[in-house]
């Protein structure tokens, strides 16, 4: 956590503004989704309630938080209340320890008549050596909330709804899993921090002793692993149980699927916790296939950034501070943009039928995903001849 | 108390308690749910040991998926009957102490017996980094030269089960029945 009190103050305060970032994105993504599906579809949406309809969700929560509570006469009172806290858990936790910047140095200051530090805070909530598994883990969990809501509210709906949604988040789980294989082998790293490293500066790379440098392209890895991003997308889909993979919504035959009993604030959790994994599958594909915070730009890198803070006359926690904003400011724009592309695609497409899901998953997305990880294999070893 | 140890005790008392649970439950989604719960706390006392490659694939492989199908399997069912065989009655209650004494007696044995083991382990310094990166890859490397043939012999009888499992399937009904 840290060396003395400041410092795991600050490390502190980072994991709560982190999980608030999360909560907090979600009313704008509820906003971007209505208007957005509005005009999608030629309609106007929310427009009434403040500027733009902006001020709808807050309208919404309100009624929300007013709403009466109660719990279903057959349902088991303990995991129906576990379920939608749950809900956000495997979100929070596995988006804390994804790297949005690069880190900040801190120099020495006074405070309550001591000195402290210098220190060098990472911008993200913890560092791990294999911060790869150790996401795919927590997100592996988050199941059991969709589980225990499902039985523990006691109705036929929510379970079968449950039971879909689980059955197919394993099933795309496999896909995922193997999907991001060819990067790290490429990498060579389990670590977000040294695979996003990788790809920094111009397409660059070397194949059976010949260096190709591609100048105006960006070393991303979605040009090393095209079939690998699309695979990884389309897990992500699955699994966050959106459109076109929301069987476990179903509203024609499952009324709402797991949370048909829940209503109010609860059902809301269960809504940040559904935005909570499109938020974390984005940053984990701009980190593993868009280049992480990088700019698209092969000239912009940090270290240009950091060139430029110094002429314009910052010392060096000026300039650490300076090029992580920027830096972030590039993550962040690609994290809407790939959000845009979630709810995009929502009402774009339609669903499918639950055999189709779960063909795509078994006999095509997996057998891909294999291929391409032996293949990615073999030309790693021919590259290196 | 150092926070090593803390987390230590902390975590092992949790282990603890839903392992207590899964034994203690009379109903059997409880059961699976404080198994679930017992392999997070497992997963989480590796990476107090900087084991993080492990941790992960605890959490992947048993948290996230073999416990999922455990607890959706036993949602499916209607388990009165065996609810009630199986936690009311003299026969049943004398197996299940037995069993848990028989556990009871393997446990104390093993940590008994180990204790030298332990102490010419605990001699030897311990080089692991801390971010666990290393650690993993010497895992990868012995997986794939020392215990190349144990683990090719696991792979082949995953995969006998796997196929087992479909034919049986086919033949005996269900939806993808011949």
């Amino acid at each position: 956590m840290g060396s003395d009190i400041v410092e795991i103050g600050i490390n502190g305060i980072k994991l709560v503004l982190i999980f608030l970032m999360m909560v907090q994105a979600v009313p704008i993504l509820v906003w971007v989704e209505r208007r957005g599906s509005a005009f999608i579809q030629n309609r106007l949406g929310p427009n009434r309630v403040g500027p733009l309809g902006l001020l709808q969700l807050l309208a919404d929560a309100v009624k929300f938080l007013t709403k009466e509570e109660f719990v279903p006469a057959k349902g088991v009172p303990f995991l129906y209340y576990m379920a939608p806290i749950f809900a956000l858990v495997p979100g929070a936790v596995a988006f804390s320890a994804i790297p949005m910047a690069t880190p900040l140095l801190i120099d020495r200051f006074e405070l309550f008549g001591q000195m402290w530090g210098p220190y060098t805070i990472l911008f993200q909530g913890y560092e791990i050596g294999v911060g790869v598994v150790f996401v795919l883990g927590i997100s592996s969990l988050a199941t059991y909330s969709i589980l225990m809501a499902g039985w523990g509210s006691g109705n036929k709906y929510s379970l079968l709804g449950a039971l879909r949604a689980s059955a197919q988040i394993i099933s795309y789980e496999l896909a995922l899993g193997l999907s991001i294989v060819g990067v790290l082998l490429l990498n060579g790293s389990f670590n977000f921090g040294e695979i996003i490293a990788a790809q920094q500066g111009p397409l660059a790379f070397t194949f059976i002793g010949h260096t190709v440098t591609v100048p105006f392209l960006p070393n991303w890895g979605v040009f090393y692993q095209p079939i690998g991003a699309l695979l990884f997308l389309t897990a992500c889909f699955a699994e966050s149980n959106r459109l076109p993979f929301d069987l476990a919504e179903g509203e024609a035959e499952l009324v709402a699927g797991f949370h048909v009993e829940y209503g109010g604030f609860k059902m809301l959790l269960f809504f940040i916790g559904e935005y909570g994994h499109m938020i974390v599958g984005s940053s984990m594909f701009i980190a593993l296939f868009l280049g992480g915070y990088h700019f698209p730009f092969p000239g912009i890198t940090p270290e240009v950034l950091r060139y430029y803070a110094t002429e314009l006359g910052y010392g060096p926690q000026g300039v650490s501070i300076f090029t992580a904003l920027i830096l972030f400011l590039s993550f962040f724009v690609k994290l809407a943009l790939l959000l845009w592309f979630f709810i995009w695609v929502r009402w774009t497409l339609p669903r499918f039928r639950y055999d189709q899901l779960m063909d795509l998953g078994w006999k095509t997305m997996l057998p891909w995903a294999l291929a391409n990880t032996i293949i990615t294999a073999i030309v790693i070893q021919i590259s290196k001849i | 108390m150092t926070t090593d140890a803390f987390l230590f005790w902390f975590l092992a008392l949790v282990t603890f308690i839903s392992a207590l649970g899964v034994v203690v439950f009379a109903n059997p989604i409880f059961s699976a749910l404080s198994l679930v719960m017992t392999m997070v706390t497992v997963a989480a006392l590796f990476a107090t040991l900087n084991a993080f490659f492990l941790a992960g694939v605890q959490l992947i492989v048993y948290a996230g998926a073999v416990m999922v199908l455990f607890v959706m399997v036993l949602m499916l069912f209607d388990l009165h009957k065996e609810k009630k065989a199986f936690t009311q009655g003299a026969f049943s209650g004398s197996v299940k102490l037995l069993l848990g004494g028989l556990l009871a007696g393997l446990i104390v044995g093993a940590v008994s017996m180990s204790k030298e083991l332990y102490k010419a382990i605990s001699d030897q310094a311990v080089t692991n980094s801390a971010t666990g990166i290393e650690s993993t890859k010497a895992l990868g490397q012995l997986l794939f030269t020392q215990y190349i043939f144990s683990f090719e012999v696991l792979g082949i009888l995953l995969l006998v089960i796997a196929i087992g499992v479909v034919a049986l399937a086919r033949s005996k009904g269900g939806t993808h029945v011949k």
